[in-house]
């Protein structure tokens, strides 16, 4: 596949703060990549980077290869669909879609078909018929929609998003995931989008690329990141149900690795041994979808990663419950267990039982 | 409110009492003012104006002579057209001269602190006296004045030029530099308006700058422009001092022949009657700038 955006060293400063440092990253042609990270992680500055609206300090930025760092905005062939939606308050809907069709640099690409296309992206947006009203009469899904439109009609190659679905309800919001993600699918373009919401990332993404101060952490596929983080803040970031233990290597053995938890309590790992060593202090991850709760172990001698545990509490959630427990052997550690279907009711609060991790749910996180 | 007691349609008269006193607390005051301010000025002037005089003799009347005499008689019909078209001119200029300005302050000045100051500068001439700035302009423009000195000097002419003073001209400039200010303000207050955003957007579709101007800026301004060119219209239409001042033969302005009127000629029905005509003019100028306005207005 080829690479429709490759970033190399690109830094951004803003008087003494580097907002950007140093990333690379490539995008591969017609992929939808997610960049997510708090606010203030630099995910927005890579985005308006990436489309030209800000000047890079360093670094590079290409486009197919090519190097578009100094190109302006109006000459990269992409468009932005902003936060706020951005419409121009003082055209129609229509007006609004057809602007990018009717200027100076674009008019002879388009014409004579101006309002065909503005009549076909309106029905595909489900907008028919809201020609001329202006945007401050439409609801902010609409908006939003129009926003689309303007960002699909003029066929760029790439498509920028900068958290288009904040200012929506939840449900208009995943409606609209759905339907971003069956644009993607529809059109074929890059879509390059930026959130703080790690379920739409999620949702929507076939890369997603976390960002922290002004860094990538990791950029891999939704699953990868959710099951395999590469250290302690995606780990954290990512998902709700997240189990973050601190614990020493005792021995590595094969693809096994053994380590000591205190109190105790020993835990066994199935996970690449590369870089480890005896001794060392690590973070031990594992999402609470894959602890499993038991109220006796299954055998005497079966008693590998399965620790006695305490019923704190336990929260219904519908589709799921989740059980928060403390070790019997090391009160201090609490642990949140999410069991799926309607289990609700088989311990209750105060219960002895056990909690059980495969050994290769169990992650090693060394940073 | 005290409504509670009461089961519901049947409000005691103490209740209603009790409302109508609140009614009279709040509204009291403005109607007042409205009444001692609005009513009774305005009631004199109708009343002067429908009145006559003969030899410093008013006499209470009702006829429309005083009317006819301003649309009819010269020169008045004739003076309230010439300040009509010194007002607009002077509204035109301001406009031309704020609009760069106000455009500078939205745009191009990022920081708040900047910003302010600019803002204050503008207002800053507010502070002097209109006299004193009115004739500045005599100073500057007169035969003796700093232009044409320096022009002597510069041996660019031979005899200081009188055009530059006692004209319309010299009207309208002196007019324009006075007044600028509330056009540049009004002016600003929309530019202010326009979101960053959307000025992005445009970019990001293509736009340039020539285009963002004409397509997104300059429609969203123009309820500034009209708010300022009808302030400055207001106030260069009704000048006096810039005509006493800086003003000639050509420039004799509508508000110049009022005071004469009441303060020379004692003729205070026609002086009446021409303020009447003038408010009216105003009135509906300014009803039909606000319409344009609010059509105009881009709503965000």
């Amino acid at each position: 596949m080829t690479e429709a955006i490759t970033l190399e060293d690109l830094t951004k400063r803003y008087g003494g703060a580097t907002v950007v440092d140093a990333v690379n990253l490539s995008i591969p042609d017609g992929a939808f990549v997610s960049f997510l990270g708090a606010s203030g992680s630099g995910k927005t500055t890579t985005l308006r980077l990436i489309a030209g609206l800000e000047q890079a300090d360093g670094g590079r930025i290409r486009f197919r290869g090519q190097d578009i760092t100094d190109v302006p905005p109006s000459h990269r062939d992409m468009r932005m669909m902003f936060q706020d939606y951005a419409l121009l308050p003082n055209l129609s809907v229509a007006e609004n879609i057809a602007f990018g069709l009717k200027l100076k640099r674009t008019r002879a690409r388009f014409s004579g078909r101006v309002e065909a296309l503005v009549d076909e992206y309106l029905r595909m947006v489900h907008l028919d018929g809201y020609h001329t009203r202006k945007p401050h009469e439409l609801s902010g899904g609409q908006r939003q929609r129009v926003a689309l439109a303007r960002a699909l009609i003029t066929d760029p190659a790439i498509v920028l998003f900068d958290e288009p679905l904040g200012a929506l309800d939840a449900n208009l919001r995943h409606a609209m995931q759905y339907e971003l993600k069956r644009l993607h699918g529809e059109f074929g373009k890059t879509f390059v989008y930026v959130t703080h919401d790690q379920e739409e990332a999620m949702a929507m993404s076939d890369l997603i690329a976390v960002m922290k101060d002004g860094r990538i952490l990791q950029v891999s596929s939704p699953e990868d990141l959710y099951f395999r983080p590469n250290c302690r803040y995606v780990a954290e970031f990512v998902g709700a149900g997240n189990t973050l233990l601190d614990g020493r290597i005792q021995s590595l053995n094969g693809a096994s690795v053994r380590m000591d938890m205190g109190d105790g309590i020993a835990l066994i790992s199935k996970s690449s041994t590369h870089g480890l060593a005896r001794g060392q202090h690590v973070g031990i991850h594992v999402r609470s979808e894959n602890l499993e709760l038991v109220a006796d172990p299954p055998s005497l001698s079966d008693t590998e990663n399965t620790l006695p545990v305490r019923i704190d509490e336990q929260v219904f959630l519908g589709g799921r419950t989740e059980y928060h427990v403390s070790l019997t052997q090391s009160p201090g550690t609490q642990l949140t267990v999410s069991v799926q279907g309607g289990q609700s009711g088989r311990f209750a609060d105060g219960d002895l039982a056990h909690v059980r991790v495969d050994p290769g749910d169990l992650r090693i996180l060394t940073q | 409110m005290r409504l509670v007691a009461n089961a519901p349609g049947q409000r005691s008269p103490s209740a209603r009492t009790l409302e109508r006193q609140r009614l009279m607390f709040w509204l009291g005051p403005p109607l007042l003012w409205f009444f001692v301010f609005m009513i009774v000025p305005y009631g004199v002037l109708v009343y002067y104006a429908l009145g006559s005089v003969d030899y410093l003799t008013f006499t209470p009347g009702v006829s429309g002579e005083n009317f006819l005499k301003v649309a009819t008689q010269d020169p008045y019909a004739t003076v309230i057209m010439r300040s009509a078209k010194i007002g607009l001119l002077t509204a035109l200029c301001s406009s031309v001269v704020a609009y760069p300005l106000a455009f500078y302050m939205a745009f191009h000045v990022s920081s708040a602190r900047a910003r302010a100051t600019l803002y204050i500068l503008v207002m800053l001439p507010w502070w002097a006296s209109y006299l004193v700035k009115a004739y500045a302009w005599k100073t500057i423009l007169g035969t003796k004045g700093i232009l044409n000195e320096t022009l002597l000097a510069l041996g660019l002419i031979d005899v200081p030029m009188t055009f530059f003073l006692y004209n319309q001209f010299s009207m309208v400039l002196t007019l324009t530099y006075i007044f600028t200010p509330f056009a540049v303000l009004s002016i600003y207050a929309q530019l202010e308006r326009v979101p960053q955003n959307v000025l992005e957007a445009a970019r990001d579709m293509g736009a340039s700058d020539g285009e963002i101007f004409r397509k997104i800026i300059l429609p969203i301004s123009v309820p500034g422009l009209l708010a300022g060119g009808v302030i400055t219209f207001s106030l260069g239409f009704g000048d006096f001092i810039a005509a006493a001042l800086v003003g000639g033969s050509d420039s004799v302005m509508i508000a110049s022949i009022v005071i004469n009127l009441m303060g020379v000629a004692y003729d205070w029905p026609l002086g009446s009657a021409i303020g009447l005509v003038i408010i009216g003019l105003a009135a509906a100028l300014l009803s039909a700038a606000n319409y344009l306005e609010h059509k105009t207005q881009v709503r965000l």
